[in-house]
Order: structure tokens, then C-alpha cells, then sequence
């Protein structure tokens, strides 16, 4: 039932997620972040089996850092997505493999070229331009195949999440309330309210 | 031609002087009024002329399996099918693939059933539970007609059919259709399934593509929009499905339901609306 | 719905005279939803070699960097290009050390040998490994694709018609899958370069 969707517009990468913790029926908090910055200019969106999710990333996000504080430079977009996407693939086959859903969302700090990866529970990955996880990706990616192109600036990016967001308002019956939206780019991450 | 038959029968007068008879006679309204039957009040139609199941059960079927048509009777899963009610009327719009697992049996299905001039059928689940059931429905409107003595509403055909598959509940029928018409209340659009639900609205998509045409539909439907914008909207949201559902593609079926009866629109390539539309200018995202 | 045929895809590869094609859908997929049409399904292992990995998208990535991996340590170590049936034989083990927990993953391998003579390959998913004189295929439109490849294929094709032959029968296999085709990429490798395009299928 969780919500995460994300594109990348003309200078920027954009992800939008629920800010609802829930278990079973009930609703444990409202306001939760499930983002971990991996780097100034790379942010790892998730969703999925409680517990995994925050280990994971917490995880990922930690061997990141590791590398940019032994290394002296931070991983690239890409290059964040690759380990993460390893690291996944090697847990599935394991006892008890993470079950995690993810985007990462980067801008390249000198050029500010944006990027999106998509990485399911299996560890397929892909670059995008636009995707969805989960039951929102049978609502809106007919919506964003609709709108959406490669130069879409920040208000006609947000007006895009509008209408995503309208429309699993209208459709879904998974109705969640609040969302966090994250834009990275060139001057790093930053959350927009809509 | 049975009605032919019937007349006959039915202008059986008996022997006058039999007074048992006029007793028959007298008790009996249906044997009294069923002299009407030889003055009908509307005309039946030339069978010939019509191409509707009601009348013309095998011009039906051979317009079915017909290669002109690229129609073939098939079992189907995958489907997007949707109908919307606006100013002008009502769009019916389908995709025309048909799906044996991951196999397409055929990309030429026919998925908008004709059951009358003034009423359409649209096929979603299983191929042969919606045909049968629809023609069933065109033969039981037409008893109707015969009966009354005018046209069957949008609202009892599609309560019709519902009543009819919910007897068969639990028995394994499948099927997802949205029965359109124009009666005399103005245009109807309901949905009716297997489980023998039965909804009336003014927007509707059924099957595995739904999802994708709603997140089209309900982003740029307006009840006011003209009739070339709602063939439009109709066609497009059908090709995003197509695009997106593995289980629907091939062709997209436009109908048009009007005052007059519905109207085939045309049959249109979802791959060359895929390019077409890529070539396209996207509408902004600020309204 | 089978594991193999979780994310769809389509790979084929023919032989011609001293000429090999391998071609594949582009379509990535989770079930009956296609995700992105640019999925990269072949790899090139060298100017000679490239290989298909159809199946599982997950282990489809996951071989092609173990794939990358090995054979740069076998460049390394033994200081000379691998050759197709050397590397048929790595790609064979690589899967049967998974005996038991295997990659759902199917590889179609094209190659020219030293003498410029055409290599085809396939394996199963634990290694078992075939080496056919016409023509190689796996994926979810498998049966499609033999009964284009038996009716299209004959013997010594040069580039051109190998192109044409082998365009054709993928493209019109994939239009009978429901899970495979958004666009396809051909790969025709010939003594002296490798010819590669991508072609415009259906798209739905």
C-alpha cells in the first residue's frame, strides 16, 4: 500500500514517497521520512517489509559514507546504485533476503545532470526517467507517460506530482494523506512542500 | 417469420356457438388481447438490413468470425475496455488482444458486442461467457420490444443480464461488461459483472489495463468536452494501456453512442499511435 | 506465473558465413507491467564474442558482471583473447556452481572463432550446454522464435541477409508474446567489425 514515484525534470531529480508507517491495520506514525541521504547529491528512497527497509539503508547508506570518508571523494549516482544493486542481489540469495523497493535520485555535482535508478526487491535495476513502485505504478505511469518530458522545470515537475497524487487520491484505495517530496540537484537535496 | 406462425394460432376463433368459449374467451385476457398481434403498433425489421444479434443471429456471427473483420471467437484474460458518458453521448473505447497466458491467440478480437442498434455490450474476462450472455441479453430485449411495445432502457437491459449471471453465481462464469444504450431517459453507461455487481456511473474501465486508461481518463476527462475530443480521449487512454498492460495491445475499437444509435467510429494501429503520439508536443502539466 | 518468465525477454542468435548475429527484445517487465524499454539483455565480452542472458533480470545483471569479471582475469592471467568455446565453458561452470540454487538465467552465446568460422551456444540454467549449426534461442517467445528461425534461416548468409533474416524472425516472434518486444537490438559480428542497431517494434 505504500506510495514512491519519482522522474528526473530538465535540472533536477525528484521523489515522492508516503510519510505513513503502518503495520498490519493500524497506522504507527505519520511523518516518517523513508529517505536516507547516501551522499550531498544522492538520496536512496525505499519502501517495503518493515524492519528490512531501515536496516538496509542504513546499511547502504553507512558503506557510502565509509567510501567517501576512506576515499576522499563520494560515489557517483551511478555508481551508489551499482553497490547498492550488489548488495541486494547478493542478500537474495541468502536465508533471509532484504525485502526492499528503492529509487535513487542524484544530480551530478559538476555538470547537474540528473539521474534516477530504480531497484526492485530482487535486485533488478534500471535507469529511469520516470517510474513508480508498487501498486501506485499501475495508476501513474500512464499519467506520467502522458506528461512527462525531459524538460520539465521545477513547477511543471510539481504540477506532475499534483496530478499523480490526484489520481491515487481518486483511484486507490490505499487513501494516504502526506507525502514527502525530495528534489536533489546541482545545490544538493531538499524537500518541497507542495 | 415464428411470429408469422403464431398468428395463426393465435387467430383461432373456436366455434361461435360454443359457449364454453365465450366463457374461455371471456376469462382469458391474454387470448383477447393477443389479437393485437394482428395489427402491430411498430414495424419489425428487415432482417436483411441489420446487422444486430436480436434479428439476425447468423449475419452476427458470420460479422464475428469474418477474416474482413480480423474477428475470431477466442479465449481472452488481459483486456482494457472503457466508456464514458459527456455531453454528446457516450464513447466506448477497447483494445482488441487476446491472450492465452503469455501467448496472443489474436490481436484482432472484437471486444464491443453489438446487442441492438440502441445498446452495446463490451467484452472483459472470459471471450465466451460475455458473447453467449450478451446475445442472450439482445434476445431477451428483443421479447421485450414484442412485449411493450417499446424499446428496453439502458437500466432493465443491464439489470437483465445482472440478474442472469448472479443465478449463475459461484458457477465459474467470468466476465466484466459495461452495458451503454440510448432509451428514452437520454444515455446510459452501467457496469455489470460475474459477481453480479451493478453500477451506474458516468465513467467506467474494466480489466487488466484499467488502471492505466483511468490515470488518462480522470486526469483530462470533462463532461462538456466536444465529440472529436472524447474519441480522442477514448483512443488515447486505450493506447496508454496498451502500452503499459502486457495483456492488451494490438488495435483500439472506437464507438460512439448517440441519440440515433450507436455509431463504429473506427479501428485504429496502437503502434503507430505509440509513434505518433512520441512525435507529439505533451500537454502541460499547469492546469 | 514461472520465475523465467517473471520480467519477459526474448534472445536469439544465427549463424551465417563467416558472420554471427544475436539479437534481443529491449522490453523490461514485472509480469503483465513493462517498466522500461531499454533493458540491456546482450553483452559484449570482446570485438568477437557477445553473449544473451535471458531470464530472471536480476541474474541477468548479476552473470553479466561475474561474466565481465572472469574474463578479464582470464585476459589477465593468460595474456590472450578468450575464444568462443573457451568461454562457453566458463559461462558453463559459472551456472553449475549454482547447482543447487540456480541463476534463473538462460545464455545464448555468438562468437567467431580464430579461423573467422561462426559459433553459436546455448545452456540451460545449471550449464548443460548445446552447440547447434543453424541457429539458438531462449526467452519467454522461445517457440515462437523456432518457428520463424526454422522457416527463415538457410545456410551461408552474409551480414546483410543475416541481419534481415534474423530481424525478422525476432520481430515477429515477439508480436505473439505478451511479455517480450518493446523495440529490439541486433548484433551482427563479422571479421573485421560488428554491425549494431536497434530496430523500432511494436511498442504495446
Amino acid at each position: 500500500m505504500e506510495i514512491l514515484f519519482g522522474f528526473v525534470g530538465k535540472d533536477y531529480a525528484l521523489t515522492a514517497s508516503d510519510n505513513t508507517a503502518a503495520r498490519s491495520i493500524v497506522v504507527q506514525k505519520r511523518g516518517e521520512d523513508k529517505s536516507r541521504i547516501l551522499s550531498k547529491h544522492t538520496l536512496l528512497s525505499y519502501n517495503g517489509e518493515a524492519g528490512d527497509t531501515c536496516q538496509f539503508s542504513d546499511y547502504i547508506a553507512a558503506n557510502i559514507k565509509l567510501y567517501e570518508i576512506k576515499n576522499g571523494v563520494a560515489l557517483s549516482t551511478a555508481a551508489c546504485t551499482k553497490f547498492t544493486r550488489r548488495e541486494l542481489a547478493n542478500s537474495l540469495r541468502s536465508r533471509n533476503a532484504y525485502q526492499v523497493n528503492l529509487l535513487i535520485s542524484g544530480s551530478d555535482p559538476k555538470t547537474g545532470v540528473p539521474s534516477l535508478f530504480w531497484l526492485d526487491h530482487l535486485a533488478s535495476a534500471n535507469k529511469v526517467n520516470y517510474t513508480a513502485h508498487g501498486y501506485a505504478s499501475y495508476f501513474i505511469l500512464s499519467t506520467m507517460d502522458l506528461y512527462w518530458h525531459e524538460n520539465l522545470t521545477l513547477e511543471e515537475g510539481l504540477g506532475l506530482v499534483k496530478k499523480c497524487l490526484k489520481e491515487l487520491k481518486i483511484r486507490f484505495i490505499g487513501n494516504l494523506p502526506d507525502f514527502f517530496i525530495k528534489v536533489v540537484d546541482k545545490n544538493g537535496i531538499r524537500e518541497i512542500k507542495l | 417469420m415464428a411470429l408469422v406462425n403464431l398468428n395463426d394460432v393465435l387467430s383461432f376463433t373456436g366455434n361461435e356457438e360454443d359457449s364454453a368459449f365465450d366463457d374461455a374467451k371471456s376469462s382469458c385476457m391474454n387470448f383477447e388481447t393477443s389479437l393485437n398481434f394482428k395489427l402491430p403498433t411498430f414495424s419489425i425489421q428487415n432482417l436483411s438490413d441489420v446487422s444486430d444479434i436480436a434479428t439476425a443471429p447468423v449475419d452476427f456471427l458470420k460479422q464475428q468470425m469474418s477474416n474482413e473483420n480480423n474477428s475470431r471467437i477466442a479465449i481472452k484474460k488481459g483486456t482494457t475496455t472503457l466508456a464514458f458518458v459527456f455531453q454528446g453521448g457516450v464513447i466506448i473505447a477497447v483494445d482488441s488482444r487476446a491472450t492465452g497466458g503469455a501467448y496472443i491467440a489474436d490481436g484482432g478480437v472484437k471486444k464491443v458486442i453489438e446487442i441492438n442498434p440502441y445498446l452495446l455490450g463490451t467484452m472483459a474476462g472470459g471471450a465466451a461467457d460475455c458473447m453467449y450472455w450478451e446475445r442472450e441479453l439482445g434476445r431477451r430485449c428483443r421479447l421485450y420490444e414484442f412485449r411493450e411495445k417499446e424499446r428496453i432502457t439502458v437500466s432493465a437491459a443491464s439489470k437483465l443480464l445482472c440478474n442472469i449471471v448472479y443465478g449463475y453465481k459461484g458457477m465459474g462464469l467470468s466476465m466484466g461488461t459495461m452495458v451503454t444504450g440510448w432509451d428514452k431517459t437520454g444515455p446510459g453507461l452501467y457496469y455489470v459483472d460475474s459477481d453480479g455487481q451493478r453500477l451506474k456511473s458516468d465513467l467506467f474501465s474494466v480489466g487488466s489495463g484499467s488502471t492505466y486508461a483511468y490515470g488518462v481518463l480522470d486526469s483530462l476527462y470533462d463532461y462538456n468536452m466536444s465529440v472529436e475530443d472524447a474519441i480522442e480521449l477514448g483512443t488515447r487512454a486505450i493506447y496508454h494501456a496498451g502500452h503499459r498492460d502486457a495483456y492488451s495491445g494490438n488495435t483500439v475499437n472506437v464507438y460512439h453512442m448517440k441519440k440515433t444509435g450507436w455509431e463504429f467510429i473506427y479501428n485504429k494501429d496502437i503502434n503507430e499511435l505509440h509513434y505518433k503520439y512520441a512525435a507529439e508536443a505533451k500537454p502541460s502539466t499547469l492546469s | 506465473m514461472s520465475i523465467m518468465s517473471y520480467n519477459g525477454g526474448a534472445i536469439v542468435a544465427m549463424k551465417g558465413k563467416n558472420c554471427v548475429a544475436i539479437a534481443s527484445d529491449r522490453r523490461f517487465g514485472v509480469q503483465a507491467l513493462t517498466l522500461t524499454h531499454d533493458f540491456q539483455k546482450v553483452f559484449e565480452i570482446n570485438d568477437k564474442i557477445y553473449i544473451g542472458l535471458g531470464g530472471l533480470a536480476t541474474d541477468v545483471q548479476t552473470l553479466s558482471e561475474t561474466f565481465r569479471y572472469r574474463v578479464n582475469m582470464y585476459n589477465l592471467k593468460e595474456e590472450r583473447e578468450i575464444q568462443p568455446k573457451t568461454f562457453a565453458h566458463l559461462v558453463s561452470s559459472t551456472l553449475y556452481e549454482k547447482r543447487f540454487g540456480p541463476y534463473y538465467c538462460e545464455p545464448v552465446i555468438a562468437g567467431l572463432e580464430k579461423d573467422g568460422s561462426p559459433f553459436i551456444c546455448s545452456t540451460d540454467l545449471i550449464g548443460c550446454t548445446t552447440f547447434p549449426n543453424d541457429f539458438v534461442v531462449t526467452g519467454t517467445a522461445e517457440q515462437q522464435l523456432y518457428g520463424m528461425c526454422e522457416s527463415l534461416w538457410e545456410p551461408n548468409l552474409e551480414p546483410e541477409d543475416l541481419f534481415e533474416i534474423i530481424s525478422q524472425a525476432l520481430l515477429n516472434a515477439v508480436d505473439r508474446d505478451a511479455v517480450s518486444g518493446w523495440g529490439a537490438i541486433v548484433h551482427v559480428i563479422t571479421e573485421d567489425k560488428v554491425i549494431t542497431r536497434t530496430l523500432r517494434g511494436r511498442m504495446d
